[in-house]
């Protein structure tokens, strides 16, 4: 054989070995990942865990198509039904851990996260809440992870358009005592109007399930406040709509962030026009990959995304960019990955942790206006 | 031997709540096996399951100090509130106990001391395997004794006829009274083993939907011995994962299970095994009042 | 602002009344709790939404979603309760009421199934919505039409049980099952009959609650089942009468007490006195039978 081509055969021989060589390292280094996720498909909050539920198999799907960019490392989310049963959320979990799981996505409760994520942190596997907002979540450990806002984050701002737009100096709230979201609602609302010099002139409450709400807004009716505020999910918050338009209320109202739900509108209707909230997001948000976050999920499922929808969406984008950045191989790698991963462009806006592991992110100020929701003014 | 340690490691917690189930499931047996319909079995749990860990939490004491503060004090309430109620005859007495959970809850939902609807966190985790499972162990043992003691005869004579007993010399509002207490107190025990074995307690943890599952482990098991609670109580706990596959499809059947267990062994699983044994069926419990008294 | 609130009252009234009319119906003749109720309550509804997104006018898919919950209720008795009456397991025992909650999760299940989770709303337009006023207060047109069917179906009922065979046949089974048979009674047939009525007044309950409120979800009648409890308690448990009197005045207690002390308070206040009635008044305010041994 002439030496030139030994020379060219040595070559690419050496150049094959070191691509399988290599292939074969990437391979090693950067192993298949499992995700566990623990929603509340079914049971009471059933309406939030589909939402969840719904969006993190649509993730899944575009981390597998490669529109969410994992770096090439393959996840797996296995995707767990809890039915608003905290021990289920707990033996969901325990099993997770022996089957070599990386990440909790979830779960949707904060009471469940208090009672479950302790396991998680001796187990020393990370945990992001997507719809945790309580106080206190990530303080439960080292790698308990938290996306979405708290409405401590998001009132500021709407009290601040409110009085911008509307200049208005007394305020009633009417809110859930019994169910820790929309309580917050109250505290916070309570203790931020009267700093930027809004009285609150009538408090009043109701349970989860309630239907009936006039008495509590006729009172309201005879405080006259500027503005109402509402701390409500979407199944009280339609009804009260509704029903203060019955009893006569007119004026301005503020729901707070169980009122960002495409449900409030579908059944209020008219009654909820005008209605300003303060949401983490929202479907005419042009935040990244939002446009076609909403088109797929609302060919998918028939209905447009929530706000639960949405930050569990975004959940997955951050995990998956943690992945890509720093291709972790195990729950620790996981952990630190999500420490390091920097600013993430997701459907809920420009994301990143701040150093409590808690979203520092801006929320939005939106108003419903004919059927949709829209930028405030 | 490992695979007993690896089957440990992943599935403790369920093994706990089975333990803690079934000694909520015990506390209701023996107010059906006295043949009254208590209701509120999930609220005593809450109001110990509270003190015990608002103690824990202020105070630091040692679990088996305020498990049983705790259980004094739902029993405390146990007295306050049977002493009228169990004047009433059955779906009444029902009803009323039903009534004391809702208000229970609301006010636990409205105290500040309690976190109110945010719960209390922090619960210092405390409870381990062992220690339910002998509490649990030692009231089985309590339970299967009293059979044959005066008061045992004297439950099982108040199921059976009121009206009998009471010309046997035994007071039936007496019996239905202390037994309604006794079970708020083992429920109390219940309720602080759960609040220190999940480091967070709120009031919705204590609310209708917990009794009726309480109420599901006695169906399904039979409250007629503590074996029956104790197996309703596991086999409901463990259910849910077994049928884990189902997805969505659980809840039917869970539902249909549970009809098809009232209505061919309406005295439970271990009562179809009682049946077959002694070959005569054994008397369910709260049938008496079936006789349209 | 008190007569808003008492319009509050009386129509929150009519919307408990109601419910308790068909609730108390079941109670009052085998003297079980009756968990499924709720489950009627809210399949029906369903149903009745159902034909009204496929365009079957809203009275009309009343009338045809009221036989669909009389049908469901004949269901539940022939799956839940007759099997365990055959067996000699009556009245206060454990055995129905589990068999009614186990029947109810069924329900629940297979609607969740088939709707989703969500609450759902009536199309704009179908359900009549105007705004009626009385002198200071407002209400709505299916706030006057839950009130009018209330007593309209009070009278009915009342009317059956007191001056028909069937409603004889009713009140002997509910007074004492034996001797109604030894009369020549057929219990089981009479017992079929009061579940499929019962049924379908929940049904009657569920579909104008839902248009009224607009919202017909899975979870419609887990709330006020409980609230139902407490009315029947207060009118009597079996009273039709009482009932709707119990419905009435427990709405009106329920809007004053958040009216004049605090909202707060307000579920607590409806149990408050269920409780109390229990122990001073078993037997409710119209009711006849004694609720006490001692």
């Amino acid at each position: 054989m002439r030496n030139i081509t030994r020379v060219l055969i040595a070559t690419a021989a050496l150049g094959g070995t070191l691509a399988a060589a290599t292939g074969a390292g990437l391979a090693a280094s950067h192993p298949d990942l499992k995700w566990t996720a623990i929603f509340d498909s079914t049971g009471p909050a059933g309406a939030y865990g589909t939402s969840q539920k719904n969006a993190l198999e649509l993730a899944a799907a575009d981390i597998d198509a490669g529109k969410i960019e994992s770096g090439g490392q393959k996840i797996s989310i296995d995707i767990q039904d809890s039915a608003t049963s905290p021990a289920q959320v707990i033996n969901i979990m325990q099993s997770a851990f022996g089957n070599g799981t990386s990440l909790i996505v979830g779960p949707t409760l904060s009471s469940e996260a208090f009672k479950a994520d302790p396991l998680a942190v001796k187990a020393n596997v990370p945990v992001m809440g997507v719809s945790n907002t309580a106080n206190g979540i990530t303080e439960m450990g080292p790698c308990v992870f938290r996306n979405s806002l708290s409405e401590a984050q998001i009132v500021p701002d709407v009290i601040e358009a409110a009085k911008k737009s509307w200049h208005v100096k007394t305020a009633a709230i009417i809110y859930g005592d019994d169910d820790q979201f929309t309580k917050a609602d109250y505290t916070i609302f309570n203790a931020d109007l009267p700093k930027a010099g809004v009285k609150v002139v009538d408090v009043e409450t109701f349970h989860k399930g309630d239907v009936d709400f006039k008495a509590q807004l006729t009172k309201i009716k005879e405080a006259k406040p500027d503005v109402i505020v509402y701390g409500a999910l979407y199944a009280e918050g339609a009804k009260l709509l509704d029903q203060a338009r019955q009893v006569g209320l007119h004026g301005h109202e503020i729901g707070g962030n169980g009122f960002n739900s495409p449900q409030i509108i579908a059944l209020a209707g008219k009654a909820a026009d005008g209605v300003i909230v303060g949401a983490a997001w929202y479907a005419g948000a042009e935040t990244n990959g939002n446009a076609a976050f909403v088109k797929n999920y609302t060919a998918k499922y028939s209905k447009s995304p929530d706000q639960f929808a949405a930050q569990a969406y975004a959940g997955a984008q951050i995990a998956a960019a943690a992945v890509k950045k720093s291709h972790p191989a195990d729950a620790a790698g996981m952990c630190s990955a999500l420490k390091q991963v920097g600013s993430v462009q997701t459907v809920i806006g420009p994301f990143k942790f701040a150093s409590t592991r808690d979203a520092d992110a801006h929320g939005f100020v939106v108003q419903i206006k004919n059927g949709t929701f829209s930028k405030f003014e | 031997m490992e695979w007993l340690v690896h089957f440990y490691a992943l599935h403790s917690k369920l093994i706990d709540q089975v333990g803690i189930n079934a000694i909520f499931a015990l506390s209701l047996s023996i107010t059906l096996q006295a043949g009254h319909l208590a209701l509120a079995n999930a609220a005593f749990g809450g109001i110990a399951a509270y003190v015990a860990s608002l103690l824990s939490i202020a105070r630091g004491w040692p679990l088996s100090v305020t498990t049983l503060i705790g259980a004094a004090a739902a029993a405390l309430v146990g007295a306050a509130v049977g002493w009228p109620v169990t004047r009433l005859r059955g779906v009444y007495l029902a009803i009323a106990t039903i009534g004391f959970g809702e208000i229970a809850l609301i006010v636990e939902n409205n105290l500040s001391i309690t976190g109110g609807a945010e719960g209390l966190s922090q619960i210092p985790n405390q409870t381990t395997t062992w220690k339910i499972y002998l509490v649990l162990a030692v009231l089985a043992f309590i339970f299967w004794r009293l059979r044959r003691t005066r008061a045992g005869w004297a439950i099982a004579a108040v199921r059976e006829d009121e009206h009998a007993a009471a010309s046997f010399g035994i007071d039936p509002t007496r019996v239905k009274f202390w037994t309604f207490v006794a079970s708020a107190a083992i429920a109390g025990v219940a309720g602080s083993l759960y609040a220190h074995e999940n480091f967070f307690i709120a009031p919705g943890d204590w609310g209708f939907s917990r009794m009726v599952d309480i109420l599901v482990y006695c169906v399904i098991g039979g409250a007629a011995s503590p074996w029956g609670a104790m197996l309703g109580a596991g086999i409901i706990s463990l259910l849910p994962e077994v049928f884990r596959f189902l997805h969505d499809y659980r809840d039917i059947v869970n539902g249909v299970v549970l009809l098809a267990v009232v209505i061919f062994a309406p005295q439970g699983l271990a009562g179809l095994w009682a049946r077959d044994r002694r070959g005569r069926k054994a008397t369910p419990p709260g049938a008496a009042e079936a006789q349209g008294s | 602002m008190f007569d808003q609130q008492l319009a509050n009252g009386i129509f929150l009234g009519a919307v408990y009344a109601l419910f308790a009319v068909g609730y108390t119906l079941i109670f009052g003749v085998l003297d079980i709790l009756n968990l499924a109720h709720s489950a009627i309550f809210m399949a029906s509804s369903f149903v009745a939404l159902a034909l009204v997104r496929h365009g079957v006018p809203f009275w009309a898919a009343f009338l045809a979603a009221t036989m669909f919950g009389g049908a469901l209720s004949v269901v539940l008795d022939r799956v839940a309760f007759a099997p365990l009456r055959a067996r000699g397991v009556g009245g206060g025992a454990l055995g129905p009421l589990i068999s009614s909650i186990a029947f109810g999760i069924i329900v629940v299940s297979v609607m969740r199934g088939i709707f989703g989770p969500d609450e759902i709303g009536y199309p704009s337009g179908s359900v009549p919505t105007a705004n009626l006023h009385l002198g200071h207060a407002s209400f709505t047109a299916m706030d006057l039409s839950v009130l009018l069917v209330s007593l309209v179906m009070m009278i009915l009922l009342s009317l059956l049980l007191k001056a028909t065979p069937l409603g004889r046949a009713i009140r002997a089974v509910a007074e004492n099952t034996k001797a109604a048979s030894l009369l020549g009674i057929n219990v089981e047939h009479t017992i079929g009959l009061t579940f499929l009525i019962a049924g379908a007044l929940g049904a009657a309950a569920g579909i104008l609650i839902g248009a009224q409120f607009n919202a017909v979800g899975i979870l419609m009648g887990q709330r006020i089942e409980l609230k139902g409890l407490a009315v029947i308690i207060l009118g009597g448990m079996g009273s039709i009468p009482g009932a709707v009197l119990g419905g009435f005045l427990l709405g009106l207690l329920e809007v004053f007490s958040v009216a004049y002390l605090s909202s707060s308070y307000r579920d607590a206040i409806a149990f408050a006195v269920m409780f109390l009635i229990l122990i001073v008044r078993p037997s409710g305010l119209l009711g006849k039978r004694a609720g006490r041994t001692a």
